[in-house]
């Protein structure tokens, strides 16, 4: 029953394995091409603090992703937590009081999604576009026209402080990418998520709370946008209104860059912390070594649509090999159900 | 949840029992109820602010909305045959500043501008339809990724410069208009839109599109080459996206590298306000225009109310969430869970 839409354990994570080659790959390159890049060796370190919040966005996002869902207000979210962490400062508040401020708004407003979602049962997709736009407007409304920026270097220490060069954006992220790998993975609540995303209709039958799952995962969603969007606040110094909206293209791409399937049920969190990384550092080694932000999205776009025509590829060839052998055993080689779980 | 299910499933025979009189049955028809919502808008803003009404204001309005009624025709096409197309405010970026650069320096004249734009718009659109059509992948990502490339290569194309200078021969089809209120731009507009509706109303492959945003599986069945019609839906989606480039640039008289970033979500909530559903298989042509036109009005009315502009991008949603809660059909269910089914079956 529990291991019905997770992978096994014993079979080699072939995504993954793939995932750390080139991450290795990329690296070599950039340490042998860019003097700076590896800086002693810590250079490296530094550099994961830059792209900490689009991780800790992508985390929320991919466990969204896993019941075939979509948040695409995330982005919006971060921002708006920027801009209520920022102001809470300015105003004289405590940087504790910013944090919890910020998140308990994005927090919010992930319920909001997540109700809408899972009780009016009108399509993620819409739902989130429309309070992507609502959540815009609302930090453009708080920032106003001059947003707040010098926080106290307390509040900074969490986007660019470091303990033993570890930085502390990167402790952060990790820690919260152990969290969410065992609620995925080994929580109730995670199979139900899986199970939701494998199958609705068997979700129903199985008796799973559909609906209270699937609101406690936007929320989620919703909690760790706010974090992602205090970091960014605390790394760049300052709370722009559009800081985090930038983010959701990336979180996208690195959950599906991480195999995560786009209609849900599949996938694993491992696998798209890697994805962070490999795309973190290349788009950060690529600034180091001068190119423009935007061609870099060119390129991470390219990564994107390059992986998963070879994925799909392979997947499809898989799949194909596998109902040829099924067939020769007389299975039902149609049923999608049948050939799935037993592997090759 | 299985109350509600029953509730949906044994709805559809009690309404044929009692019919309802002509005029709901009219309203049902989105583009109408949506028509009567502008009409309404419009009047109430006259009531407040008589200057509402003044032929130059309706004229910025029309003008206004040509844009994202290109692009939402296209996506339009897309979303009926059950896709969605994020890049086509990228399109429209890339197209705009293509043909920029060439009537600012090499002087084009319009109709091989508007031409090269829907040149670029086809190849740009060819790349999403590869992508869905022959590698089959889903359209989300396909077009996400797409997304990247094209306004990557916006500023790659742009490379620090911008088109500013657009002869006033060009520029003045925006801003002139032929009867007070009507600019040229919408009546240049209106035969796109008007062949986009034949097309997909009496055409073979316009019905296939449908029949293929319904069930994709029973269109197989029924002989119809569903992965051809869904090429040809990112096609045209890029060739209207194109076009919109060469719009925008008449009505703007420039184009600089972000052009276009932020219209992809707006032509989708167009495209939805008008009618045309994500979870495929209805909508039209005719919706798109009149999702834009009222977006536009909307947002220029609640500017008239002192609202400010930070709010419109809240307009824009609370609008796509009204319509989308007013649309029973996009309820309990979904594009995604459908298209999960669906490809659960098919071969992967």
């Amino acid at each position: 029953m529990t291991t019905l839409a997770l992978p096994r354990r014993w079979r080699v994570p072939a995504w993954g394995a793939c995932l750390v080659l080139a991450i290795i790959a990329e690296l070599v390159y950039f340490t042998l091409t860019t003097r700076q890049f590896a800086g002693h060796g810590t250079g490296m370190l530094d550099l994961t603090e830059q792209f900490a919040p689009t991780g800790v966005l992508a985390l929320g996002l991919a466990m969204v992703i896993l019941t075939g869902n979509i948040d695409l207000s995330c982005g919006a979210n971060a921002s708006l937590a920027a801009v209520i962490a920022g102001t809470v400062l300015a105003k004289g508040g405590g940087p504790g009081l910013a944090i919890v401020a910020a998140i308990a708004v994005s927090t919010l407003f992930g319920l909001f999604n997540g109700i809408i979602v899972a009780f009016v049962g009108i399509d993620s997709l819409l739902v989130t576009l429309a309070t992507q736009f609502i959540v815009t407007s609302i930090a453009t409304s708080v920032a106003g026209a001059s947003p707040p920026f010098g926080f106290s270097s307390a509040f900074q220490l969490i986007g660019q402080g470091s303990v033993n060069d570890v930085p502390i954006a990167l402790l952060i992220f990790l820690v919260i990418a152990l969290a969410v790998i065992v609620t995925t993975g080994y929580t109730g609540l995670g199979r139900s998520l899986t199970l939701i995303g494998y199958s609705p209709r068997a979700a129903l039958y199985s008796g799973i709370a559909i609906r209270g799952s699937l609101t406690a995962v936007f929320t989620l969603c919703g909690a760790l946008s706010g974090l992602a969007g205090v970091l960014l606040a605390a790394y760049y110094n300052s709370a722009q209104p559009d800081i985090g909206t930038d983010l959701l293209l990336p979180a996208i791409t690195v959950v599906i860059l991480g195999g995560m399937d786009i209609f849900g049920g599949r996938g694993r969190i491992g696998e798209v912390v890697l994805a962070v990384f490999l795309l973190g550092f290349l788009s950060q080694g690529m600034l180091i070594e001068g190119d423009s932000s935007l061609s870099i999205t060119m390129i991470t776009g390219l990564v994107l649509i390059g992986a998963l025509v070879i994925k799909f590829a392979f997947e499809r060839n898989l799949r194909q090999r596998l109902n040829a052998r099924m067939r020769r055993f007389r299975t039902l080689s149609r049923d999608p159900h049948g050939p799935e779980g037993h592997g090759s | 949840m299985t109350t509600a299910k029953n509730v949906t499933a044994a709805s559809p025979a009690r309404r044929e029992l009692s019919m309802p009189p002509r005029w709901t049955l009219l309203l049902r028809r989105r583009e109408i109820l949506v028509t009567a919502v502008i009409v309404i808008v419009v009047a109430a803003s006259t009531a407040a602010h008589p200057y509402f009404w003044a032929s130059g204001n309706l004229a910025f309005i029309f003008a206004d909305s040509v844009v994202i009624t290109f692009l939402a025709l296209g996506e339009s096409f897309v979303m009926i045959g059950r896709g969605i197309d994020l890049s086509v405010g990228a399109i429209m970026g890339l197209s705009a500043i293509v043909v920029g650069f060439r009537i600012q320096n090499d002087g084009l004249p319009l109709l091989p501008a508007v031409l090269l734009g829907a040149a670029v718009g086809i190849v740009l659109g060819l790349g999403n339809a590869l992508l869905v059509g022959v590698v089959r992948l889903p359209p989300i990502i396909a077009t996400l990724g797409t997304l990247s490339v094209y306004s990557g290569l916006e500023f790659v194309v742009t490379n620090g410069n911008q088109v500013d200078t657009i002869p006033s021969s060009i520029t003045n089809l925006g801003s002139d208009t032929v009867l007070p209120g009507i600019p040229v731009i919408l009546l240049l507009t209106l035969p796109f839109v008007l062949v986009s509706a034949w097309v997909l109303r009496y055409t073979t492959f316009g019905r296939s599109v449908y029949a293929v945003g319904d069930d994709a599986e029973a269109a197989y069945r029924a002989g119809i080459a569903v992965q051809r019609v869904l090429f040809l839906t990112y096609v045209i989606s890029g060739l209207f996206a194109g076009l919109g480039g060469v719009a925008f640039l008449i009505y703007t008289s420039g184009a600089s590298s972000t052009t276009g970033i932020n219209d992809n979500l707006t032509a989708i909530a167009a495209a939805i306000i008008g009618g045309t559903a994500l979870t495929g298989g209805v909508g039209g042509a005719l919706g798109a225009l009149v999702g834009s036109v009222f977006l536009t009005v909307t947002l220029t009315a609640l500017s008239f109310v002192h609202v400010s502009d930070v709010w419109q991008p809240a307009g824009v949603g609370v609008l796509v969430l009204l319509a989308v809660l007013y649309d029973s059909r996009s309820r309990a269910g979904g594009t995604r869970r459908r298209a999960k089914r669906q490809r659960q079956g098919g071969p992967r």
